[in-house]
């Protein structure tokens, strides 16, 4: 083993990788040094972006797909402004720089969109915290959007909340107002994803990123299970198309670009779950699938300057509390936790979890197939079928004139 | 306050905030709905024929002694015309299961149903207290696991029995599919949610119609209608592990009463994603986690509520996957993936030599249903796993005798 290299032989623990350097970091229990480490979560995120790259590869001229040429791919970076989504945006600031430094032009655009759904309109502390983002990011646009605005024409007559007489005077904040934390943490994730595919749509985008480590990937799909929604799990976890909006939700965003109609939609399918046609196709990618949470965190201490000092504070401390009551836990919380504690023991666990619901075949999108009036995922008629009436659990409220919604999101928004 | 009423009748006064759904009933509409759920599980899934010869493997723990009892008031109450019997393992364990097998008995006289115990001694030479005394306390529910789903089995045969139901419920199904999860385990993902297990090449089949009852509401039922369990754990599973996929259904469960069926209901949805289910595509692999847990094949082993998933299954999930990802990239080598998975069997297992180059070692097509040829019970294997544990078993307990 020493003979390998000269250098390592002054060291006390030379990194496994580059032999020169002294190992300061465990990576996947190897001892590593700083460059290795940030280069090994350059390396796996920019290997995602390069298998999104040929997906989107620009059509060669003269298709008959119609709207804008699209010379440069376009993608949206949902930003919650958390480790994992500002990782992701230095780590494509790091590849657009790297491409240019090389004399190429950049490999995409991008617009970073964070969705606000803290209620009241775009908070001062936001706008303070992206303009630090702005002034570190110079070349990407950013935009801060109200969640209640993404979503004001989403058709909700299906939820059972709201479909009494007060309609009309719609709490913008409606979700707010469910019953358990477990609903409102789940019914306001649900609502950001819709807002976010929406935006990516307005903004002529051809994929949407999200900041999804292997850890936030492994406790979507159990959190996603525990919630009931086993059958959209693949839609969900998995890298590729969204199942297609309901035009409702693109109308709230002010100038889309007038290419709405001519969507490109190879599939054809009409009348989804809204009264909506659809409209177009976007991918959804998370390019640090492949990357733990905790390799992240100290990922954002390593870069200089450090991305901490980006991020706001607030949202770290949260898996460190103590439980107070289980009625303000979410699913998501407790998958937080859960898995905080998997991953700094079994790290391969959590990474099997994604990989094994990688593995699952997506379901129900097909000519004629429902969605979801909330989520937008396919609804599973044979499923709803065999469960209907089993468990004395209250029979679906058959009001509404909008679609019809899952299982997991009856669940979540039955109070 | 005036008390409140019990919400499905009106007129009693609630008592029971059923688990499940947080619906306050009183105690005669709680035990009436707990059974018209058992008895709309048995019915929409078809589970039985008039007529039919059921046995109720019966541990003495709640869940079995629930499911005596409701078969048979659902039986009587329904016509269903079932004739059922009571089917009791011996595992040989002093001081639990002696003390639990009377609770059986009682529960054979309480229900009127005649009781057939099978003993691992008779059938394999061993009681599970002489098997603890040769291999230690460290993994020996591996060896009760095996050997208890073939017993009933056996049990089932020598009563002339086509069917046996178990006392497997809701939340165990739940962290069979959180555990499948976990584990990247798809094959076992897709089977262990079904309500009936055991294609139609085994003669006989499973099925569990507590599937959708909540733990909770069966202690609820047990403690209302009086029943006579036996509430020790037992006594060979005593570190239990809880702090994976049962605690954290119990934490789902905190948050989200529902959260349990919620569980179900994905796990079977998901059931019908897994591709193909076909053993083609990736056998060796199957080996390879086939290696990792053999004591699970079906939802849990053990009439314990604890134990079944011992301390170190995570640890060594955890191992046996790093190597696999060590491995990747490198030219597949299938002979060598399997030496390797074989490897780390015998490495979970070293007290015994079980590999001794007989007939087994050799590559058999996987998945492949026959007979072991020993026993004759239905294998995968040339020597079924039961019989591969007697072969370490005997060997040893030869070497201590000389």
């Amino acid at each position: 083993m020493t003979e390998s290299n000269a250098a390592a032989g002054s060291l006390t623990r030379p990194c496994v990788k580059c032999r020169a350097q002294e190992a300061t970091l465990d990576s996947r229990s190897q001892p590593v040094c700083r460059d290795c480490f940030t280069k090994f979560i350059a390396t796996k995120c920019i290997k995602q972006v390069g298998i999104l790259g040929k997906e989107t590869r620009p059509p060669p001229p003269a298709t008959k797909t119609g709207g804008p040429p699209t010379d440069t791919r376009r993608y949206l970076l949902g930003l919650s402004l958390g480790v994992s989504s500002t990782a992701l945006l230095h780590l494509l600031n790091g590849n657009v720089e790297f491409q240019l430094s090389r004399g190429r032009s950049a490999p995409f655009d991008l617009i970073v969109i964070h969705i606000d759904a803290s209620g009241d309109d775009s908070s001062p502390d936001t706008e303070a915290i992206l303009a630090r983002y702005r002034a570190r990011y110079p070349r990407f646009t950013f935009h801060c959007v109200p969640l209640s605005s993404a979503v004001a024409n989403l058709d909700l007559s299906s939820l059972p909340i709201l479909s009494k007489e007060d309609e009309e005077p719609k709490d913008p904040h409606w979700w707010k107002t469910l019953p358990t934390a477990a609903s409102r943490t789940d019914v306001a994730r649900l609502l950001t994803r819709q807002a976010l595919l929406a935006q990516a749509v307005t903004h002529n985008c051809q994929a949407l990123l999200l900041g999804h480590s292997t850890t936030a990937l492994a406790e979507l799909t159990l959190a996603e299970a525990a919630k009931g929604r086993g059958f959209a799990l693949p839609w969900v976890v998995q890298d590729g198309f969204a199942p297609s909006l309901p035009s409702s939700l693109l109308l709230p965003v002010p100038h889309g670009g007038g290419d709405g109609e001519e969507g490109v939609t190879g599939d054809g399918e009409e009348g989804g779950g809204d009264d909506g046609e659809v409209i177009k196709e976007v991918l959804v990618y998370h390019p640090l699938r492949d990357a733990l949470r905790k390799e992240l965190v100290i990922y954002a201490g390593l870069v200089d300057p450090p991305l901490t000092e980006l991020i706001s504070n607030t949202r770290e401390n949260k898996d460190d509390r103590a439980v107070v009551s289980h009625k303000d836990l979410s699913i998501e919380e407790v998958m937080l936790r859960y898995f905080a504690e998997v991953e700094e023991s079994y790290p391969s666990v959590v990474a099997n979890v994604a990989r094994t619901t990688g593995k699952l075949v997506r379901a129900g999108e097909g000519p004629g197939g429902e969605r979801c009036g909330l989520c937008g995922m396919p609804l599973d008629e044979d499923g709803d079928q065999r469960w209907r009436g089993e468990l004395g659990i209250q029979e679906r409220s058959a009001a509404g004139t909008g679609g019809r919604l899952c299982y997991g999101c009856e669940r979540s928004t039955g109070g | 306050m005036a008390p409140a009423l019990c919400a499905n009748c009106k007129t009693e006064r609630a008592l029971i905030k059923r688990p499940k759904n947080h619906a306050k009933l009183c105690k005669a509409c709680f035990i009436a709905v707990f059974e018209d759920e058992v008895h709309h599980t048995i019915t929409s899934s078809q589970l039985f024929y008039p007529g039919e010869k059921v046995a109720i493997g019966a541990s003495g723990g709640k869940d079995s002694t629930v499911l005596a009892s409701v078969l048979k008031t659902l039986n009587e109450r329904h016509g269903y015309g079932l004739d059922l019997v009571l089917l009791s393992i011996d595992e040989g364990i002093k001081g639990y299961r002696d003390d639990s097998l009377e609770t059986v008995k009682r529960n054979a006289a309480q229900y009127d149903m005649p009781l057939k115990v099978v003993g691992y001694e008779e059938l394999y030479g061993w009681t599970m207290d002489q098997v603890v005394e040769t291999i230690g306390k460290k993994g020996n529910c591996t060896y009760c696991g095996v050997f208890r789903r073939q017993a009933l089995d056996r049990g089932a045969k020598m009563l002339e029995i086509k069917h046996v139901v178990t006392g497997h419920n809701a939340d165990d199904v739940a962290e069979t599919v959180l555990m499948n999860l976990l584990r990247g385990d798809l094959a076992r993902l897709s089977r262990s949610t079904s309500i009936v297990t055991g294609d139609s090449r085994s003669e006989v089949k499973r099925s569990k119609p507590l599937k959708y009852s909540y733990e909770k509401e069966i202690v609820l039922y047990a403690h209302h209608k009086k029943l006579d369990y036996f509430s020790t754990e037992c006594i060979y599973s005593p570190e239990a592990f809880r702090g994976s996929a049962r605690g954290l259904i119990k934490q789902l469960e905190r948050v989200r009463p529902t959260a349990i069926l919620d569980i179900v209901r994905s796990g079977e949805d998901m059931a019908r994603l897994v591709p193909g289910e076909s053993p083609s595509s990736c056998a060796c692999k199957g080996q390879k986690r086939a290696a990792m847990a053999p004591a699970e094949d079906d939802v849990g082993g053990c009439g314990s509520q604890n134990g079944r998933t011992p301390g170190n299954e995570m640890a060594a999930m955890d191992k046996q996957l790093r190597e696999n990802e060590a491995n990747e990239g490198l030219e597949i080598d299938v002979g060598k993936a399997m030496s390797e998975s074989k490897m780390s069997g015998s490495e979970k297992q070293r007290d015994l030599p079980i590999r001794s180059g007989n007939g087994a070692s050799k590559a058999v097509p996987r998945q492949v249903r026959g007979n072991c040829k020993r026993c004759g019970y239905m294998s995968s294997q040339d020597i079924c796993q039961a019989c591969m544990l007697l072969e370490g078993l005997n060997k040893n307990r030869a070497q201590i005798q000389i």
